[in-house]
């Protein structure tokens, strides 16, 4: 096998490791999106929040939103609020670090931070 | 509300389930910070104590319930081990008692789920005072993203499958009346099987808990809510590189379409159901290291 061929090969191996990687590291934001209060479970996302503010700024207080299981949940919306968009900030800059983290790996030891010991 | 993990743990000649037990018992103790009561026999139970000793069984597990096993019935359910495309093994498999873990269950509300299903994450504290009384999974995902697996129905003219890897239930009617006709199922498992379609011999809890899922509901598929979290995976065809925390392992997952061939893939911060139990159990001294 020549030298090019080699490298070449040695490249397509980093590649799958780092496609599986930026895969488990998307699961796990979606997991860390995923919030449960009073029975009920939410998905985290921007509609949601946007959805809370503005029913925040309409001057309610207390809302009944609809679950992902289609149960409705009654929530005090500034708590909710609160608790969402910290998760959602807190999840989404962990995923932009870890992304970060990986793109500039250059290697399979690299990505997944292991030593030849 | 009493919360708490159930878990069913019976040894063959290879497998040590109990010390799988143990050791997922001391990451649930971590991670979800809740009792685990787990369903043993004696023999297995026997075992445990001589190679792992009371004081480390005392500090995982919180009950430990001895049942009999019937032996002959464990020996006819054979199922094949594999421990990556290299090796595999016709081994006994003792999972008849599963459709008791209603009755077994000290808890109000119960998350059973299989020994190899590692806790390293809270994800599952979601599952408690949910407004769901039952709760398992259809929705699945292989952690190489790119195999290709056909495990989404019972048969391929049959129901959605829906994995008894984790289930979350309360005592509560729906889940006494689930259990119920789960039983029923595992008594007329031939008649099933013909009415569901599949081919294989061995009784497979999946299956039976699919069936009662779709028949609680006046057969209606994919009826029963779905867990607050997808059920990651590595199968038989993977292997564990190392440990790294309790809650980041290493795997070397098999790639698609290349048999023995695999790339490296680290899993952190979120539970996964690891298929392989060889290499469960050659990582079981060192992950007990590091929770203990």
């Amino acid at each position: 096998m020549s030298e090019k061929l080699t490298k070449a090969l040695e490249f397509a191996n980093y590649r799958s490791t780092l496609n599986n990687q930026r895969a488990i590291l998307k699961a796990k934001a979606e997991s860390l999106l995923s919030y449960s209060i009073d029975g009920g479970t939410f998905t985290i996302d921007p509609g949601l929040i946007s959805f809370v503010k503005l029913l925040k700024d309409e001057g309610m207080e207390t809302a009944v939103l609809i679950d992902i299981y289609d149960n409705p949940i009654s929530v005090d919306l500034d708590d909710f609020y609160t608790e969402i968009l910290s998760r959602y900030v807190e999840a989404t800059n962990d995923y932009h670090a870890e992304y970060g983290k990986l793109s500039k790996a250059r290697s399979v030891k690299s990505i997944l931070d292991i030593t030849d010991d | 509300m009493t919360k708490g993990v159930l878990m069913f743990a019976h040894n063959n000649s290879e497998i040590d389930y109990f010390r799988m037990a143990v050791v997922n018992a001391l990451l649930v103790k971590r991670h979800l910070g809740v009792p685990v009561c787990v369903v043993t026999d004696a023999d297995t139970y026997k075992y445990a104590q001589e190679t792992l000793g009371d004081e480390i069984i005392d500090s995982a597990i919180s009950t430990i319930k001895i049942i009999d096993v019937i032996h002959v019935l464990a020996r006819n359910n054979q199922r094949i081990y594999r421990d990556t495309i290299h090796k595999q093994k016709h081994l006994p498999f003792y999972n008849l008692n599963r459709c008791d873990a209603y009755d077994l269950s000290p808890f109000e509300q119960t998350l059973l789920i299989d020994t190899d299903y590692l806790i390293m994450s809270d994800t599952l504290s979601a599952c408690w005072d949910n407004k769901n009384s039952f709760m398992m999974n259809y929705a699945w995902q292989d952690i190489n993203f790119s195999r290709y697996l056909d495990l989404n129905f019972v048969s391929p003219a049959s129901i959605t499958m829906y994995w008894a890897t984790v289930v979350y239930f309360t005592r509560s009617e729906f889940s006494e009346n689930f259990f119920t006709i789960c039983k029923h199922i595992k008594t007329n498992y031939d008649y099933y099987r013909g009415l569901y379609r599949w081919s294989e011999n061995i009784l497979r809890n999946d299956y039976i808990f699919s069936i009662a899922g779709h028949m609680i509901n006046g057969l209606e598929d994919r009826s029963i809510p779905q867990l607050p979290t997808t059920l990651y995976k590595t199968f038989d065809y993977d292997d564990i590189h190392s440990i790294t925390s309790d809650s980041e392992l290493i795997f070397y997952v098999e790639k698609a379409d290349q048999p023995g061939e695999y790339i490296l893939s680290k899993w952190s911060d979120n539970d996964i159901h690891v298929m392989n139990k060889w290499a469960l159990n050659r990582l079981g001294t060192e992950l007990l290291e590091q929770l203990t």
